[in-house]
């Protein structure tokens, strides 16, 4: 009770000097005008009814209230990592945190006012947590982003913190404030002291279309949001989960067989934490650390998201069963990936309840190969629109398992060179060829690529070679090509 | 596979069960058209049997032997795509040359479901052929091979007639006279002017030469 009569008096107060100063420039118009734009809006009409009218104004418009939390002593170098750790401990007061680059926090709290107490209470609460930290902090409180950051980077000189609740009395307590706490850049303020501007109140009184043209629109917009006539949408921190678990032997294990025992346990746990989070992953890397020497590494790629802990068993055994360990392993980390959301298109529900049938998903079986074989091992191919037929092909190692495809469907555009024949295979490389080839169909010239400098003049043929010629695919239905230039002949696919 | 057979219609429905007497009779498994009007009549069914293992004989590419399986890949991602909704996929292992996506696309193969996959060693091949059979997935299974032992070829059989897919084992010819679980074996060689086809053994069907008409 005793602080809202407090803070009632503080409004009216404020509301006074708003009419002061609003019959005071009574004679200008313009500067009366902009008197309106920037101060209360309120205030020009406060001298009929006295006190309520900008109490309640301000308190239905204040739905936000920000605590800043500026750290001055956080070191370029560091600032990132440290303001990372430091969002996990702000996350006990809201739910809503976000970084201020280069050196503070934002925390919203109106959400928390409920639980944790009023606006006073919280802050010296929050400011308590920085003092255990033992971090000296500069804070404030307001109902903007922006006034609480510029509150708490002018500083408390007088050892009170400043918490704003009310609206109402925002415009004037910003009025006090020099203009150094925006942390605009140097021109900036160069040319606002040069008009005699050093304090924030001079800043607010000055007309709107002036400023803007002086400084630029963002200024205006910085002064608005501060006023909290202009949202300004923050991004906030959400702290980057993995799965992480160490397991040390009591014996040192030194075969796989048992390796994989040990590890069913940690992945059901993993596949465990993954399904709570509505998560999954892509890769997972698994440490084995050795008594001395290095530690091997086991780096895992699956085909897509998953939380399965039947994927997961799966490509990890393949893994293991091709790894020779060094030395007898000690203990072992399994680590995650980056956790990424689960789509509709990632879950394959359905597939866990086939699979007792033996039947597998499309992206479960590629992961298995690439898991033994290797990476690159697995591999589709695309056709692309090119004359040249070494260019219009590319292989993918992207393969869209995820979405099904209709039957029916076609994806793929239809090719340059439609109708013509094409083989099969293609060589790497054209092979040098002896004369002496049936020539069957042709030619087919093509010609094209001279603006990428691997320019080709050719004649294609199909051509057949005869029974009995050494050293030449017998009878053979070959792709050959005779290069314009040169004259000379070249095998470059085979009809199989 | 210790499968109860509760019934004379389930063992018959079982691919490794045939009966020589009505082998021309359409079987419960589908077929897939060669493209050929002439080996499609003297294959059992009328076309290759999938859910099973096919080994093809020959000692040099170019003799239009993926020719023949093109038309039988189109179908079956076409079909098996109706049915189950999703476009099945084919898994091509270690071909000899690099497979030209523009041929394949021309003759209506959908190269967003075709795996290529490139094993280091023979084993790792069979490994791989025996996992993309198996698994239901594919539609099709093509295996590129120097040679392999005959244990191998039977898992190999085994995994297509579990994951019902058509599975297609090309060999060097010299593997001609060994015996093989294959359900169809064909050898092709260079003829004047087209390739020889000779069928050595066919499950359901009689082995001999195959006049191929011109595509």
């Amino acid at each position: 009770m005793n602080r809202r009569a407090k803070r009632r008096q503080e409004a009216e107060a404020d509301a006074r000097r708003g009419a002061r100063r609003a019959r005071a420039q009574d004679g200008h118009a313009s500067i009366s005008r902009t008197a309106d734009l920037f101060a209360a809006p309120a205030a020009s009409a406060a001298p009929a009814p006295p006190a309520p009218a900008p109490q309640t104004a301000g308190r239905k418009r204040a739905q936000q209230l920000w605590y800043a939390a500026v750290f001055p002593q956080l070191t370029e170098a560091d600032a990132d990592l440290m303001l990372q750790k430091l969002c996990l401990h702000a996350q006990r007061f809201t739910s809503f945190v976000s970084i201020e680059p280069p050196n503070a926090l934002l925390l919203e709290i109106k959400g928390s006012l409920q639980l944790l107490g009023p606006p006073e209470t919280l802050h010296a609460n929050i400011d308590a947590c920085w003092r255990r930290l033992e971090l000296p902090v500069r804070s404030a409180t307001a109902p903007s982003t922006l006034a609480a950051l510029w509150f708490a980077r002018s500083g408390t000189h007088t050892g009170r913190s400043v918490v704003i609740e009310d609206l109402a009395t925002l415009p004037g307590r910003l009025a006090e404030l020099p203009i150094a706490c925006t942390a605009w850049s140097i021109e900036r303020l160069q040319t606002l002291r040069a008009m005699g501007v050093t304090r924030m109140g001079e800043l607010l009184r000055l007309p709107r279309a002036g400023l803007a043209r002086r400084l630029s629109q963002a200024a205006v917009q910085d002064l608005d949001i501060a006023l909290a006539r202009q949202p300004a949408p923050r991004r906030a921190f959400v702290p980057r989960e993995r799965f992480r678990e160490r397991c040390d032997f009591e014996s040192e294990i030194e075969t796989v067989a048992y390796l994989e025992k040990a590890l069913e346990p940690v992945i059901e746990r993993c596949a465990q934490f993954l399904r709570e989070r509505q998560a999954g992953v892509q890769t997972l890397r698994l440490t084995l650390r050795h008594r001395e020497g290095p530690a091997t590494c086991v780096h895992l790629g699956l085909a897509s998201i998953t939380s399965e802990r039947r994927r997961l068993t799966d490509v990890l055994t393949q893994k293991l069963g091709r790894l020779e360990l060094p030395k007898p392993v000690r203990s072992m980390e399994l680590k995650s990936g980056a956790l990424q959301p689960l789509s509709a298109g990632s879950l394959d529900a359905f597939a866990g309840l086939a699979g007792s049938g033996g039947r597998d998903t499309a992206p479960q079986l590629v992961e298995r190969l690439r898991a033994r074989l290797g990476e690159e091992a697995v591999y589709g191919v695309v056709s692309i629109p090119e004359h040249r037929p070494e260019a219009a092909w590319r292989r993918v190692h992207e393969l869209p398992l995820a979405f099904p495809l209709r039957a029916g469907e076609k994806t793929a555009a239809q090719n340059a060179g439609d109708g013509m024949p094409r083989p099969v295979w293609l060589l790497e490389a054209p092979l040098p060829l002896a004369d002496g080839l049936i020539l069957e169909e042709g030619p087919e010239r093509i010609e094209s690529g001279w603006w990428d400098g691997r320019g080709v003049a050719r004649d294609y043929y199909v051509a057949r070679t005869p029974v009995g010629a050494p050293r030449q695919p017998q009878g053979a239905k070959l792709w050959v090509f005779q290069e314009r230039q040169s004259r000379r002949w070249y095998l470059h696919g085979v009809f199989a | 596979m210790p499968r109860d057979p509760s019934s004379l219609a389930d063992i018959l429905a079982d691919a490794r069960v045939w009966k020589l007497k009505d082998a021309s009779a359409a079987p419960a498994r589908p077929v897939w058209s060669t493209g050929s009007g002439s080996l499609d009549a003297r294959l059992p069914g009328g076309g290759w049997p999938t859910a099973s293992l096919i080994e093809v004989l020959l000692d040099d590419t170019g003799l239009g032997e993926v020719q023949l399986f093109l038309p039988a890949l189109v179908e079956c991602q076409r079909r098996v795509g109706q049915t189950s909704g999703d476009a099945p996929w084919l898994v091509w292992i270690a071909p000899p040359h690099e497979p030209y996506a523009p041929a394949l696309a021309q003759a209506g193969i959908e190269l967003t479901r075709l795996l290529i996959v490139r094993p280091a060693s023979a084993t790792e091949a069979l490994w791989a052929a025996e996992q993309a059979l198996g698994s239901g997935v594919c539609a099709a299974v093509l295996l590129w091979l120097k040679g392999t032992d005959d244990r191998w070829l039977r898992r190999l059989k085994l995994a297509a007639e579990a994951g019902g897919a058509l599975g297609v084992l090309f060999r060097p010819e010299r593997h001609r006279f060994e015996s093989s679980p294959a359900s169809l074996r064909l050898v092709m060689s260079k003829g004047e002017p087209e390739t020889r086809l000779d069928l050595i053994k066919v499950q359901g069907g009689r082995p001999g030469p195959v006049e191929l008409g011109s595509p």
